[in-house]
């Protein structure tokens, strides 16, 4: 186990040294990282990194296969564009967490902002507690499950994106329907949520299948005249 | 950009050291907005004068005007505790005098002359460049108070100078101070309709219109919990913003939660800052923040 402190070095210092121990084969934990932008972005290495605190805006983004956990909360566009690898937050996490995101898992352990999973195209995001305003929007692919409530506009023109709402929904958005779960999605959350979170967590949260699917209508995929009125509203 | 930040004290207390507090949190935020820096500070009231916060004028344009304010405002009552500072002209006055009749007065001996902050218990100091800078001129970190709100600016569509700073205070209305992060993108239709009813703008700057809106909010009863609702469906364009009374501090944010705002609370104090970074360098690890969600309104009052 590797110790860095962000103390007294710029953002690419502690980057690069976050790099270089992971190449050595080193667990990394990063101590007094003061919600600083930027921090573990583009790791490409495997490994484990803990950021001791909260970190500031685009943490973990980029990232390819490394498993990233922050003892705090995050800022916007947490593991932005995220390959491979693994996020979790233990506070909350800002606007934009996850978005366009192309695999990877992410987990928010407290409550995350607007826009979560914004243009998501593959992988995971699991948020334990509730998630923002137009959450889901755009997104082309990958699953993302809210255990909590879920702010207006959720789901918003997705294409193919996966949605699990345990809680309440305000407000659906423009082409988002609620579908029929099947036993296969129980089976995926179930599986999802045992693995993520702690067995603490699991205990207090809904049933797999008292979960909603939220999925895209489809109406928006394609544009037809004779549809104008769900188009003049969409726009 | 711009970085806005908020402090309040819940023990109904103004010994705090709230200056340092803000302070503080603005020179964290500092990368955000290095055009400015000010603050809206809120001292325990005294014996219910009025406190002016006066600029005499942009830095190297006007003669000294000091004499002429004074002579003007000794016409309504006599000015005590007079002091200038850093192109500021402080006193105090009756504070059952009519403030737009002092701000008149005021305003009246040049045109760049103008009450830059008036209440019983809010002062406002802002100036170009950074949060070090307005340390350095009005030692705000010695200020005790029981709330504040401050503000760094990156300009992006009106002039660098004093006026064009923030806090704006909502003019004519005592103890109302205003930071805003974003745009008002109805900024000039709501400004011609004001100026039909005759308000006057001090500034080219979007964010003046706050103030004014808050302030008329306020004055036909308002509470401010209604005013910032209100606000959702009266502005456009992206907004997080801060307003800050004689007894409470509250926030909006716009409905698409196009700006930051974060905030955090305990049993003693509650506070707001744009980023994280701010919180963390005055508040350490322990403290419990969210970001606010859009449409979010909350209000602190003791």
């Amino acid at each position: 186990m590797a110790k860095l402190t962000c103390e007294g070095r710029t953002i690419r210092e502690i980057n690069a040294e976050i790099r270089r121990l992971l190449k050595d084969g080193e667990a990394v934990t990063v101590s007094s990282p003061g919600a600083r932008h930027n921090l573990g972005v583009a790791l490409l290495e495997s490994g484990d990194v803990l950021f001791d605190g909260s970190v500031g805006y685009y943490c973990a983004g980029l990232i390819d296969g490394v498993k990233v956990r922050i003892k705090g909360s995050a800022g916007w566009g947490l593991a932005e564009s995220m390959l491979s690898g693994e996020v979790i937050v233990e506070g909350n996490a800002g606007n934009s967490a996850g978005a366009a995101i192309r695999g990877g898992a992410l987990v928010v352990q407290g409550d995350s902002g607007a826009r979560t999973g914004v243009s998501m195209k593959n992988g995971l995001i699991i948020v334990t507690g509730s998630c923002g305003y137009m959450s889901g929007f755009m997104g082309q692919g990958g699953k993302m499950i809210i255990c909590g409530d879920a702010a207006e506009a959720f789901g918003d023109s997705m294409y193919e994106t996966i949605c699990f709402v345990g809680g309440e929904i305000a407000d659906l958005g423009n082409d988002a329907i609620v579908a029929e779960s099947t036993d296969e999605d129980k089976q995926f959350l179930d599986a999802s949520l045992t693995r993520y979170l702690p067995a603490s967590v699991c205990a207090n949260l809904p049933d797999g299948g008292d979960f909603k699917k939220v999925v895209s209508d489809r109406k928006l995929w394609n544009f037809k005249k004779s549809e104008w009125k769900t188009w003049e509203q969409a726009l | 950009m711009c970085g806005i930040a908020g402090y309040y004290d819940k023990s109904s207390g103004s010994t705090g050291l709230i200056g340092c507090t803000v302070l503080d949190m603005l020179r964290a935020l500092g990368c955000r907005g290095p055009d400015s820096a000010g603050v809206a500070l809120y001292h325990a009231p005294a014996d219910g004068d009025f406190v002016l916060q006066i600029k005499l004028g942009e830095a190297g344009h006007s003669q000294n005007p000091t004499e002429n304010v004074i002579a003007k405002v000794s016409a309504l009552s006599k000015p005590k505790d007079v002091s200038t500072t850093g192109g500021y002209l402080r006193l105090t006055i009756d504070g059952t005098l009519d403030p737009g009749r002092v701000a008149a007065a005021v305003e009246s001996t040049g045109s760049e002359v103008e009450v830059v902050s008036m209440g019983r218990r809010l002062e406002i100091v802002k100036q170009v460049g950074s949060p070090d800078r307005l340390e350095e001129t009005f030692r705000i970190s010695e200020f005790k108070g029981s709330h504040s709100i401050g503000h760094t600016r990156m300009s992006t569509e009106s002039k660098v100078d004093l006026s064009h700073s923030q806090p704006f205070w909502a003019h004519g209305c005592p103890d109302v101070a205003i930071v805003h992060n974003g745009h008002i993108t109805n900024y000039h239709k709501l400004r011609r309709q004001y100026e039909q009813h005759g308000t006057r703008f001090y500034t080219e700057n979007d964010s003046e219109i706050i103030g004014v809106y808050v302030a008329q909010g306020l004055s036909r009863g308002l509470s401010l919990e209604e005013v910032l609702h209100a606000a959702l469906a009266d502005w456009d364009g992206s907004f997080s913003c801060l307003v800050s009374t004689a007894d409470a501090m509250g926030f909006v944010k716009d409905s698409f939660a196009h700006k930051p705002l974060l905030f955090g609370e305990t049993d003693g104090f509650a506070v707001v800052a744009t980023e994280e970074v701010a919180l963390r360098a005055v508040f350490g690890s322990e403290l419990k923040v969210r970001e606010a969600g859009a449409r979010e309104v909350k209000v602190w009052r003791n």
